[in-house]
């Protein structure tokens, strides 16, 4: 392995460790000041130096956080997380809540007018100049007078939809019939993402109207979620009398790069 | 200036207590804090590096900032009237316990997940949001949690670690769903010093439905 690889790694590592991703004694300190030792002297370009020098000061931090540890684990604060995730899960909310309180004293706030503060809004309200006196300073011109638009113009404004809603319902009604395999059903993030973040927000609110409406079912098992796609004809008696808060993460659009 | 909220943060910084009180204004905060316990209240100062509005003073002198906060703790009636929820409590706790147990820092996701066990992956998503804007959690400008200025105000984090520490687990939790906990199935067992809180917590539960 080349120096400089080795070296990067070396930097990762660190910065894992910053990160809390790993326990600061899992870098062996001796053997990574080893091979920091062993490149010295081969670096020639201010890269190679740059590096070396990043590798040092992370492994700093690395001895700093180990230090810190020490003193934590020396101190009274010091339980293990793996055993305090352990006791959590298997505490009661009740229990939970239990301790907060009896370890919580809470800050006292007051929000109150005093005679200063009003003094100073009463002032202020009354050197306020009118709207239409403000308005004139921006020199805005006249105020339009009301006119008319038609329905293209107001679809283009996007305050009417060019199609009925109904429509489009059934339009995704029989995209998804489409869409279904063999089983009948379709994973739900498969049809309702879309290219964008606000065109899949749209979808899952389309969804979410042909589940209330009996046009669709909504299945979940787990983390899974499918659709199925009903045929007509619908009653709302067929809709899901549960109310299913789905989130939508970006991941469910953009799926994380690996 | 300790009690009233200017601002998003209460309480004062020791540089305005001198500007208002004068040098001695330390021997005025001891005579304040003696004043409040009949009130059961007492005056806590926080460390200045564990703030997030960190500004050292004007003469450079090291910075506390000093809240007036409830001396004893609340019970669960008294709870209700703050408006929060027991999930929020416990929440806020198995965030907290997570927190220090590595060391005052933790991932999102993980604090998430660990909520998310005792309340629903939604309300974990939101609780997060509501611990960052109350000042019991900040975020890093790595993107980890950690421990806020409330929670240093407010918590007497030795004491909730002893007391996670030293629990048994009683009550069992029923999953019917991913992301959704029920109730207890049966009543809890009581014992121990959180006793009376527990009890009274379970009533509660059952009235907040």
């Amino acid at each position: 392995m080349s120096g400089r690889r080795e070296l990067e790694e070396l930097i990762q590592t660190c910065v894992s460790i910053e990160n809390r991703q790993f326990n600061p004694f899992l870098l062996d300190i001796s053997e990574a000041l080893r091979i920091i030792r062993r490149h010295a002297g081969s670096w020639k370009t201010l890269g190679d130096n740059l590096l070396d020098m990043r590798a040092i000061t992370s492994l700093a931090r690395v001895v700093g956080l180990q230090s810190a540890n020490l003193r934590f684990q020396s101190s009274s604060l010091f339980v293990d997380p793996g055993m305090v995730k352990q006791k959590v899960e298997s505490m009661s909310r009740e229990q939970l809540a239990g301790f907060l309180l009896l370890s919580w004293h809470p800050v006292v706030e007051l929000e109150q007018l005093t005679e200063a503060s009003t003094k100073e809004a009463l002032d202020y309200w009354q050197k306020m100049l009118s709207f239409f006196e403000r308005r004139k300073r921006l020199q805005p011109g006249p105020f339009d007078s009301p006119g008319a638009m038609d329905t293209p113009e107001l679809a283009r404004l996007r305050v009417l939809e060019e199609k009925a809603f109904g429509r489009r319902l059934e339009d995704l009604r029989r995209e998804m019939k489409e869409k279904v395999g063999e089983e009948g059903r379709v994973d739900y993030w498969t049809f309702v993402r879309a290219s964008n973040f606000a065109a899949t927000v749209l979808r899952a609110q389309m969804v979410s109207f042909l589940v209330s409406y009996g046009m669709a079912m909504l299945e979940r098992k787990k983390e899974k979620m499918w659709l199925t796609p009903r045929d007509p004809p619908f009653s709302t008696g067929q809709g899901s009398p549960l109310s299913l808060p789905i989130p939508i993460p970006m991941e469910a659009v953009v799926p994380r790069a690996k | 200036m300790l009690f009233f909220k200017r601002g998003r943060v209460p309480g004062a910084r020791s540089w305005e207590l001198k500007t208002g009180l004068g040098k001695e204004y330390l021997k005025v905060l001891a005579q304040l804090d003696e004043a409040l316990k009949d009130l059961d209240l007492e005056v806590k100062k926080v460390e200045s590096q564990t703030l997030s509005d960190y500004k050292p003073g004007p003469d450079g002198e090291e910075e506390m900032r000093y809240f007036v906060r409830l001396k004893g703790t609340l019970t669960p009636k008294e709870a209700r009237m703050t408006g929060w929820r027991i999930d929020n409590l416990a929440a806020l706790a198995a965030c907290m316990s997570l927190i220090v147990s590595k060391q005052g820092k933790s991932e999102r996701k993980e604090l998430e997940q660990i909520i998310g066990e005792k309340v629903g992956r939604w309300r974990a998503l939101t609780l997060t949001d509501a611990f960052l804007r109350s000042g019991y959690l900040e975020e890093d400008e790595e993107g980890l949690m950690k421990i806020g200025w409330r929670t240093r105000a407010e918590l007497d984090l030795e004491s909730l670690m002893m007391l996670i520490a030293e629990s048994k687990p009683r009550g069992a939790i029923v999953e019917e769903e991913p992301g959704e906990v029920a109730e207890a199935t049966e009543p809890l067992e009581v014992e121990g010093p959180a006793e009376t809180v527990e009890a009274e917590l379970e009533d509660q539960a059952s009235t907040d439905g």
